[in-house]
């Protein structure tokens, strides 16, 4: 319970900040809401539903989460200008798939301090195995070893990893999106990939 | 003994230099780096090697047909329920493409919509931007030695990226690049060194333009020279000698495109 708990007070505590970044609130009268709607933040549908795939592991919840999403966006939507729409959504997402996660999936859900432990156990770990794959096996992986190398990552490194790697947004857009650090979204990227190779190394030998 | 809490911080920085995300002077001392320790450069062809696969193989999804209709439905944009101001058609999906599309072009980028008409460069503007860019702390946006990270940088910042070939191998290295504003609109710049020179190779979108051949000014002590060649004019400018920054046109005009 103190994993959620803190994982949603860090969600939360971070939404302020990011909401000034990509919006801004409008001093216009509003024109249609619903026309805004389906211009600004239904072609980032796909991207939405990637994010949320990735974090929930499944079809059904991921469209589940993108429609709660979309309407929460929907009912901001006649209150702010939306300057970059995309990565708004996707903020939105990110905070929808963890609160879901955190309601549906605890377990899942690394705390913090736990995570950078991980992330610093792994490191060593890592820098110390000599028997780091080679660059001719990884280019021979498939589609569903990938897939299932990414699975096994924690949430917010696979979060991380498909935003840049699928996505492509760059890391300024990632920290913002996911509330941390720059520095956070290095270090969390440069794990996530390691752990990709690390882990196509043990599945394809 | 090696250091294992600066050589985690080395690999987090070669990660973020693979993904266009360091300053140059930064970018530049990794290149060093990389040069001179083969590990490293292992993990470097690692790295890459994770970052094709994840761009080629993963399988991407996409969400069904259903979800955009649920969602069009909850906010009351669906066919049936009221009428919707923008959207005369009954298909939901290619008119909102449409619209996006058109909003996207309009809203999301003023530099999508200002490349529509080309930039008329001239030498004093060029001229401008170059030394701009010397004065800045940095003269590129993007630094890397890497055309595969450079030309990716340019797409989505300006139309078209621009032909980027990199010239090390005849004492040219490539330095990165950054976009220059040309008569009020974005042109994508590479930059090369020579030396302790900086050349600036700005490319402006000339739709219809009669190719020509390289043409030599001189503004304020630099060097320019300014070609044509199949709708993308060129502008060479730098404080190198005349008959180097020839060198260096020759060089770029006849290097293999990239792939």
């Amino acid at each position: 319970m103190t994993v959620t708990y803190l994982t949603r007070a860090a969600t939360r505590g971070h939404y302020a900040a990011r909401r000034r970044s990509f919006i801004a609130h409008r001093s216009l009268p509003s024109v249609d809401t619903k026309a805004r709607f389906a211009d600004q933040i239904l072609p980032y549908l796909q991207d939405a539903y990637g994010l949320a795939r990735a974090l929930t592991g499944n079809r059904t919840d991921a469209e589940d989460v993108v429609q709660d999403a979309c309407l929460r966006a929907y009912r901001s939507l006649d209150r702010v200008t939306v300057i970059n729409a995309r990565a708004w959504l996707l903020t939105i997402v990110h905070n929808t798939a963890f609160t879901w996660l955190a309601k549906n999936r605890p377990r899942t859900i690394v705390a913090v301090s736990d995570l950078e432990a991980v992330e610093r156990a792994h490191a060593c770990h890592d820098l110390a195995a000599a028997e780091t794959p080679e660059a001719s096996l990884i280019a021979r992986a498939d589609g569903a070893q990938l897939e299932a190398a990414i699975a096994e990552l924690p949430a917010q490194f696979r979060e991380t990893l498909v935003l840049r790697d699928v996505q492509g947004l760059d890391y300024r857009e990632i920290a913002a999106i996911t509330g941390v650090p720059i520095g956070t979204v290095m270090s969390r990227l440069a794990r996530a990939r390691d752990r990709i190779a690390t882990t196509l190394r043990r599945t394809m030998s | 003994m090696t250091d294992l809490p600066s050589m985690q911080d080395d690999l987090v920085l070669l990660h973020a230099y693979l993904d266009g995300e360091l300053d140059a002077a930064a970018g530049l001392e990794m290149e060093r780096r990389l040069a001179a320790d083969p590990a490293l450069a292992a993990e470097r062809d690692r790295i890459e090697a994770v970052r094709a696969v994840l761009r080629e193989r993963l399988p991407r999804e996409t969400p069904s047909p259903e979800l955009r209709a649920r969602i069009e439905r909850a906010v009351g944009l669906a066919p049936g329920s009221e009428p919707p101001p923008l959207r005369p058609s009954v298909h939901p999906s290619w008119s909102l493409l449409a619209a996006s599309i058109a909003a996207t072009a309009v809203v999301a980028s003023l530099a999508t919509s200002h490349l529509v008409a080309p930039p008329r460069a001239d030498a004093g503007a060029v001229l401008s931007s170059h030394v701009r860019a010397l004065m800045a702390p940095q003269p590129v946006d993007v630094a890397s030695s890497e055309r595969h990270t450079v030309k990716p940088w340019f797409n989505g910042r300006v139309v078209e990226a621009p032909r980027v070939v990199n010239l090390a191998a005849s004492g040219f290295p490539l330095a990165g690049g950054r976009i220059d504003v040309i008569d009020g609109r974005p042109a994508p710049a590479l930059v090369y060194t020579r030396r302790q020179h900086v050349i600036s190779l700005i490319a402006v979108a000339v739709p219809g333009r009669a190719d020509a051949a390289p043409a030599r000014e001189t503004a304020a002590g630099y060097n320019i020279l300014r070609w044509t060649e199949r709708g993308v004019g060129y502008w060479a400018i730098s404080d190198l000698n005349a008959k180097e920054l020839d060198e260096f046109v020759q060089l770029f005009r006849t290097a293999p495109a990239d792939g």
